[in-house]
């Protein structure tokens, strides 16, 4: 029997520690043998006195207690064990005599786990043993859960309670757990009415809550409800309650249980996440999604109660440089500024009375109201009600007018102002898609006509928005499609009446038009499609040079119109290298214009280019000459062939003397630089004639020849300039034959 | 036979001679707890059972001289367990009923009972001794 050892003690992974008391020697004797020959570790006591030493010393996994003692008894051991901290759970078996139920009824009332009747059935007493030693581990496993539970809770600060209904007879019963009490900031053992947890609630929403119990009551409903309490310490937390209704046998409810739990902490995140998600971080304003959420709100009002919404687009103008320029910092600081200024403009709310806004003949829509920040320095204002444009564009005007007051940002004072586009519901849209459009529309109006003002959006204005979006994206598609070309206007020396070289000027033949370079040029260079453009200018007049070389011996120079940008790439010596070696032609024969403004524009960039251009052998021609501001410094310097005499001062020559003081100081100083002179505009005989006597002998101009297409100045020169046919020509001769005579003449002064 | 199980009247029949003092089959499940006597459990738990019968035997009659019921009962009690643990059963049997009797000291049944304890425990402790001895 001893030999196969017990399926229960094999299970065990260690040996159960019994402590064995009993005053009898033999007993002692033969228990300790039976219980060790069944895999207990047994350590023997001879005394109650003992046996308590020996427990606060060692370990014990079980306790098997003689009742009949001299001394402490077992019954006098088990009640002390039970008062002991440690011990209050101790397995205990008592040992009583057979028919002993006296000690029987009094080990249970001294706290034994079971009793045992002395005899010699050891494997009876083993099994009992075990049996005990497994409650035990139940126990302790449950007390551990409920340990860890209670550790969860207080960490998720939540706390479990019960309430009973009361009865005719019995007063109703509320139990918060300790983990709850906390929740309400008082101590694990206080006791707590439900009534006194209802009055930390503050008066302003007892009622609410009050009404709320009862209702989920009177129904027997679940309750899920977050309630604002002032706890102990005075402190302000949001406590979740949740609870069940619990039945009995009847259906009727009997009571409630449930949990509360301090969610002050996610209330707080969950609001600060709100704020991010719908406010700009930078100025707190509202962001784009909030300012779209509240002017949809405010259309709804509008559309029911029938009156009109207005949307304020405003753009503070030249943000971009106050940012490249003192730092972005500073563009921030500035930002935040101007929003605040806005801000002040019109009745901002942060907050929006949300569930007041449905309800009829309610004003709440005007909690609306507010300035919100589109991103960069796009604000937009919502007045959810107006009576008209009027109450819009005073408004505006306001804005624009705090904008003025200088902002000191990055060290400095700054002064800003703004472009402010004004949308109208429901006049200009029926939606916020729409109405936010034209205001942008509209706002883009004031920036083109100069900034720092105001603007209603009108249907013209999107006219030509769209105009221009569609010119865009076809400009996008004409070299693809080979709708550029090139026109060629000569340059004629008026003295030998013969042509000197051509200015290429670009023409886009979009379906059966011509548009002329005004209408798409500044598009182009608003969106950088200038770049292309101009690329295929330059290998087209190169092109066309070697096509007029090889059919009548072209040897001078076709000039192209390059914006100052193209001056600032670093590839465009090797793009005019690539151009004229593609079609056999030398570098002359590609010459470059730029207008006077856009080299003086960004001198310090172009100039290295300019150099470069000079050293392969390609000229460079200021345009528009004399409607900018040249330093005279940088002129002498410049490697620059020639000037052009800007049209409007050849317009106006012989009709204001200015003119022609102008033309003339032009002249003087070209020559004294060494530059070539060239007229540009020239349309009448006298032109040329004034022109001429002032020293200016090249000229290009309607008097000549308009820009035509290449293979029509072919025929131009064939038909007019080699017979010697135009009426310029009799004139030039005229000139030429006047001059050479007043050279010769003594009294002549040059 | 269980020896808790007697009662009272099978008193005399219990005090006959012919019932061995120490029962072999009690002896026997004993050595069962030391199979192969390495311990030598037997012998120990016999003289320790030998020497606190002498030691509590005469607390009794210490006792009884003196009046003391309760310390009687005690010992009876006491005894009673490890009496029938070395299969001395009809000792136990006496000490049940002395417990018994104590309690109810009207009855006259203690006196008569105790003179046979004091008889049985002189046949005990002999067949012990000639145990351990063996």
């Amino acid at each position: 029997m001893s030999e196969n050892p017990d399926p229960v003690i094999a299970d065990l992974a260690v040996q159960p520690r019994v402590l064995l008391v009993d005053d009898d020697e033999v007993t002692l004797m033969l228990t300790a043998a039976a219980l060790r020959d069944r895999g207990f570790e047994v350590v023997e006591a001879g005394s109650g006195e003992l046996a308590l030493e020996l427990l606060r010393e060692r370990p014990t996994d079980v306790l098997v207690l003689d009742a009949v003692m001299p001394g402490r008894d077992g019954f006098d051991v088990c009640r002390a064990l039970r008062a002991t901290e440690g011990l209050e759970y101790l397995p205990i078996l008592m040992l009583t005599g057979l028919d002993d139920n006296e000690s029987i009824t009094r080990a249970f009332e001294a706290g034994a786990s079971d009793f045992f009747a002395k005899s010699q059935q050891w494997s009876l007493l083993a099994g009992r043993l075990h049996y005990l030693l497994r409650a035990a581990r139940t126990r302790q496993e449950l007390e551990r859960s409920k340990a860890k539970l209670a550790r969860a809770q207080d960490l998720a600060r939540m706390g479990s309670f019960d309430w009973r209904r009361g009865t005719a007879v019995v007063r109703s019963t509320f139990v918060l757990s300790p983990e709850g009490l906390r929740v309400f900031g008082m101590a694990p053992s206080a006791a707590v009415t439900l009534r006194q947890l209802l009055r930390m609630v503050p008066a302003a929403e007892r009622h609410g809550m009050m009404r709320i119990l009862r209702d989920v009551m009177n129904t027997a409903s679940v309750l899920t409800t977050d309630v604002p309490v002032t706890v102990r310490d005075g402190r302000q937390r949001i406590v979740h309650a949740e609870a069940e209704p619990e039945f009995n046998e009847a259906g009727h409810c009997i009571g409630y249980t449930g949990i509360v739990q301090d969610v002050t902490d996610r209330r707080i995140a969950e609001d600060r996440i709100r704020h991010l998600a719908n406010f700009d971080a930078l100025t707190g304003l509202p962001n784009r999604r909030q300012l779209i959420w509240r002017a949809e709100r405010a259309l709804e009002a509008a559309r029911r109660i029938g009156h009109h919404v207005a949307l304020l687009m405003i753009d503070v103008d030249r943000f971009k440089v106050i940012n490249d320029t003192l730092g972005h910092a500073a563009g921030d600081d500035l930002l935040v500024e101007v929003a605040r200024r806005l801000r002040s403009c019109v009745r901002h709310s942060d907050q929006v009375m949300e569930g007041a806004l449905e309800s009829i003949g309610s004003r709440s829509h005007r909690t609306l109201e507010a300035v919100g920040r589109l991103g960069g320095d796009e604000f937009v204002a919502l007045l959810p009600e107006v009576s008209g444009e009027h109450d819009a564009e005073r408004v505006a005007q306001r804005m624009l007018e705090s904008m003025r007051a200088p902002i000191f940002v990055g060290g400095q004072e700054c002064f800003v102002t703004g472009s402010v586009g004004i949308a109208m519901y429901p006049r200009d849209g029926n939606s916020v898609a729409d109405l936010l459009r034209n205001a942008d529309v509209a706002m883009y109006s004031v920036k083109s006509g100069g900034r720092n003002a105001l603007a209603l959006y009108t249907a013209h204005l999107s006219g030509r928005g769209r105009e221009k979006l569609e010119l865009e994206s076809a400009l996008h598609k004409a070299i693809e499609r080979n709708e550029l070309v090139l026109h060629y206007q000569p340059k004629i020396d008026v003295r030998s009446a013969r042509m000197v070289g051509v200015e290429a000027l670009m023409r886009w033949q979009r379906g059966g038009t011509l548009v002329p370079p005004g209408d798409f040029i500044p598009l182009a260079e608003e969106t950088g499609l200038i770049v292309p453009l101009s690329e295929w200018a330059v290998r087209e007049a190169a092109r066309q040079a070697k096509v007029w070389q090889v059919s009548f011996g072209f040897a001078d120079s076709v000039a192209v119109n390059l914006p100052n940008r193209l001056f600032e790439r670093s590839d465009l010596v090797e793009h005019i290298h690539q151009a004229v070696s593609a079609y056999g032609v030398p570098h002359r024969a590609i010459q470059l214009e730029i207008t006077e403004t856009g080299l003086m524009r960004d001198l310090q960039n172009v100039i290295p280019s300019l150099h470069r251009l000079n050293e392969i052998g390609v000229e460079i021609s200021i345009d528009d000459f004399g409607t900018g501001y040249s330093s005279l410094a940088y002129l002498t310097t410049l490697p620059i062939s020639e000037v052009k005499i800007d049209r409007s001062f050849v317009r106006d020559l012989g009709i204001t003397p200015q003119s022609s003081a102008v033309v003339t100081a032009i002249i003087a100083l070209a020559r004294s630089l060494g530059l070539r002179v060239i007229a540009e505009g020239v349309e009448n005989l006298r032109q040329m004639e004034v022109l001429h006597r002032l020293g200016c002998g090249v000229m290009q101009g309607f008097l000549f020849s308009r820009a035509i297409p290449p293979d029509e100045l072919e025929q131009w020169l064939k038909t007019t300039v080699l017979p010697r046919r135009a009426p310029w020509i009799g004139q030039a001769n005229a000139l030429e034959a006047s001059e050479t005579q007043r050279r010769l003449s003594p009294g002549a002064v040059a | 036979m269980n020896p808790f199980d007697s009662t009272p009247g099978q008193l005399t029949n219990l005090g006959h001679q012919d019932v061995a003092a120490l029962d072999d089959a009690a002896l026997a499940r004993l050595s069962e707890l030391d199979p192969d006597g390495r311990t030598g459990l037997v012998e120990r738990v016999l003289s320790t059972y030998a020497a606190s019968l002498d030691r509590l035997m005469a607390e009794l009659r210490a006792a009884r001289v003196a009046g003391q019921s309760d310390v009687v009962r005690r010992v009876a009690h006491t005894l009673k367990s490890s009496s029938a643990s070395v299969g001395a059963t009809v000792f136990a049997s006496l000490c049940a009923q002395v417990e018994a009797a104590t309690r109810e000291p009207q009855s006259g049944a203690v006196e008569p009972l105790l003179d046979a304890l004091q008889a049985e425990t002189v046949r005990v402790l002999r067949a012990v001794h000639v145990r351990l001895a063996a």
